[in-house]
């Protein structure tokens, strides 16, 4: 065990940090919820990705840096050390990416990974349907093979920044006669093509950050599929590992969230209060405990043990915490926190999204299922 | 920047875990208790042997001359298996004990040390222990006044006189036991999920086991939760003892806070899935909850824990 880093980790460390606040805007860009703030943010990415900061831990070839996970914690401790934009296409990068990395055709590696390197296709992600939630193995959509297409039908909803965004992936029935989790297949699709609508659903902050997908004989060419066709279950389960586990949030967004509560109690909180005070000390050491947490689990990544069902661990560990940072945010504010116009709307913004947390990805109470299921043994429930 | 242990350390804690569930299962340790025993002079000298109750004694003086980080695993599966005694005690206290005349009886275990801190009221295992490490130093020829305790595995005293010698390296003493407790909290966590897991798959109520209702699923994932999130801080602060970094103190203490919590939250998760049988004198789990009970409180409790993770994080301007 060294916890400390070695001297080409600092070497990245103070690259990463110099380009950052040599390029980071001064002034933060407009929600990627927005027109506006999505195209903003598009540019942002092509900017990073023209300096090879947009997917780090990806090889070389498909505009990465070819760092390991140690290397990739690293860059995003710097970045949101920077307060550098959110992520516009993490759905691409974070997930699919690695997804197509895995399991992927060369042609698919070559035509997709640079491409979504530097965000030149932006990826929505077309998982949920109005009766496939929780139940994903529930889906209904299909696809049916005509000639030399895939015909897809039904509804995706929920698929995060689909509004603005040029491709999606997601599963479709395939097998008309299968069950549940078999014959489904993973399909990447772009989002102009004939036969899909795509309508906006305004969230619980107003803004339209995730959509509903329509699909009425949409035509889509042979080999659309990532991975086998009918396999697209084990596909998905590989993309939500990525996701439930240590991509989507790393421990340098709680870790800087967790510093800005700290200031946020020294400037605005009554220092007597004992109660504010330990509550501020247990987000501090949330954040703290899951950086370690991580730190832990990707040293084992590197070594060959991979993150399996404690991954589900994960997920709940952030989203309760990132929820848990916010209330006791709005608690110092008290009734400042109704206000959504002044400087510390931030923080009310950021709570209403740190709500979503316990849902998407998976509720938290199917990441208890899981856990309960795989990691204690327990028996298998209804 | 590597966070692991390495294969040796993981082999001797694999070690003596084979050992303890082979030579300690829960049926030894309510024999104990039924005995009025608050120590095990057999397991202590397997032990011994073994090299566990020397671990952290350099080895010129005949120890094993491990560090905490070394250590860290082993307290976890003492833990596991509930072991009674002074061993989290001696095994913290040994070192600090060299070049006294105490110093070759800690390695073999002949000597009986034990720890306590000016923030506890009682000392744990005096009764068996011919000598006391405090931060004031080593403290021999007391008397012994028996208080009754929750853990029937770890015996209370009130001392009163002996003499105190000086001991130069008693700086970390109360860091190191936290740790140390921290880890032996982990491992009870461990066992008391384990045990609920194991009565919710035999158990049936209303035609299946009682582990496929949900409410029983979610109640035994979050307390695993808390569990395996006080992991990696009780890990990174054997790491900061061990290599003296500058945050060692509050990282000891973030450990014992997190561990002690997850600890008593195992204990609550799973007396309830025991239902009835849990508020037995009979059942297992007993053991292990009062222990954990016990130990939240003892060398500095979440409280005390949480307020000096405060100092630290709050006092100055990073």
């Amino acid at each position: 065990m060294d916890l400390t880093y070695t001297a080409e980790q600092d070497a990245f460390r103070a690259e990463a940090r110099a380009w950052l606040e040599a390029n980071v805007p001064a002034e933060p860009l407009p929600s990627f919820d927005t027109a506006e703030g999505f195209a903003r943010h598009r540019q942002w990415e092509a900017k990073l990705s023209a300096a090879r900061w947009s997917a780090v831990s990806w090889p070389e070839g498909y505009g990465g840096r070819g760092v390991d996970y140690i290397g990739w914690l690293i860059f995003e401790e710097e970045y949101f050390r920077a307060g550098a934009p959110g992520r516009v296409n993490q759905n691409g990068i974070f997930l699919l990416g690695p997804t197509i990395m895995e399991v992927g055709t060369p042609e698919q590696k070559a035509r997709f990974l640079p491409t979504m390197a530097s965000s030149e296709i932006v990826w929505a992600q077309a998982w949920s349907e109005p009766n496939a939630g929780s139940d994903m193995a529930a889906i209904r959509s299909t696809a049916r093979l005509d000639g030399d297409a895939w015909v897809l039908n039904g509804q995706k909803i929920w698929a995060s920044r689909a509004v603005w965004s040029d491709w999606c992936f997601g599963m479709f029935r395939s097998d008309p006669d299968s069950q549940r989790h078999r014959g489904l297949t993973f399909f990447l699709l772009p989002l102009d093509l004939p036969g899909v609508t795509v309508r906006p659903i305004a969230q619980l902050d107003g803004d339209t950050g995730f959509a509903e997908i329509f699909f009425d004989d949409v035509r889509i060419p042979l080999g659309s599929n990532l991975g086998e066709v009918g396999k697209g279950w084990n596909v998905a389960m590989a993309t939500a590992g990525f996701e439930r586990g240590v991509s989507l949030r790393s421990p340098a967004r709680f870790s800087t969230a967790a510093d800005r509560l700290i200031e946020l109690w020294r400037t605005h909180a009554d220092s007597t209060d004992d109660a504010l005070r330990d509550a501020v000390t247990d987000a501090w050491m949330l954040a703290e405990g899951y950086r370690l947490h991580t730190y832990q689990t990707v040293t084992g990544m590197i070594e060959g043990r991979p993150i399996g069902s404690e991954a589900s661990l994960n997920k709940i560990f952030w989203s309760e915490m990132d929820v848990r940072i916010h209330e006791i945010a709005l608690d110092i504010l008290g009734p400042h926190a109704e206000r959504m116009d002044g400087p510390l709307e931030r923080w009310v913004d950021g709570f209403l999204f740190s709500l979503a947390g316990p849902i998407y990805a998976g509720t938290n109470e199917i990441q208890r299922n899981i856990i309960a299921d795989r990691v204690l043994q327990l028996p298998k429930g209804v | 920047m590597r966070f692991a242990f390495t294969d040796d350390q993981r082999a001797f804690a694999d070690g003596l875990h084979d050992l303890l569930v082979h030579e300690y299962p829960p049926a030894r340790l309510r024999e104990a208790w039924a005995a009025g025993r608050g120590h095990e002079p057999d397991l202590w000298r397997r032990l011994a042997d073994m090299g566990v109750l020397s671990m952290m004694v350099p080895g010129p003086a005949g120890g094993m001359g491990g560090t905490l980080v070394d250590s860290v695993l082993l307290f976890q599966q003492l833990g596991r298996a509930g072991v009674p005694g002074p061993v989290v005690e001696h095994l913290v206290a040994a070192p600090r004990l060299a070049g006294t005349p105490w110093a070759g009886g800690v390695v073999d275990g002949s000597v009986v040390v034990t720890a306590a801190l000016d923030v506890d009221p009682f000392v744990a295992h005096a009764d068996v222990a011919e000598v006391i490490v405090t931060p004031s130093g080593a403290r021999h020829g007391y008397a012994v006044s028996a208080v009754a305790g929750l853990d029937e595995g770890r015996h209370l005293a009130e001392v009163t006189g002996g003499t105190l010698e000086p001991l130069p390296g008693t700086d970390e003493l109360a860091d190191t036991l936290a740790v140390a407790t921290a880890a032996f909290l982990v491992g009870l966590g461990e066992t008391m999920i384990d045990l609920a897991g194991e009565y919710a798959r035999q158990r049936e109520q209303f035609g299946k086991p009682i582990g496929a209702f949900q409410a029983v699923k979610h109640l035994l994932a979050d307390a695993l939760l808390k569990v395996e999130f006080a992991k990696a801080p009780t890990y990174r602060a054997a790491w900061s003892l061990s290599t003296a970094q500058p945050t060692a103190g509050r990282d000891a203490s973030m450990a014992k806070a997190l561990a002690g919590e997850a600890a008593y939250r195992a204990s609550r998760a799973a007396m309830q899935v025991h239902g009835a049988i849990g508020y037995t004198w009979e059942a297992d789990l007993q053991l292990f909850m009062k222990k954990a009970w016990a130990l939240q409180r003892a060398y500095g409790d979440a409280r005390w824990h949480r307020r000096r993770v405060s100092a630290a994080v709050l006092a100055t301007p990073r």
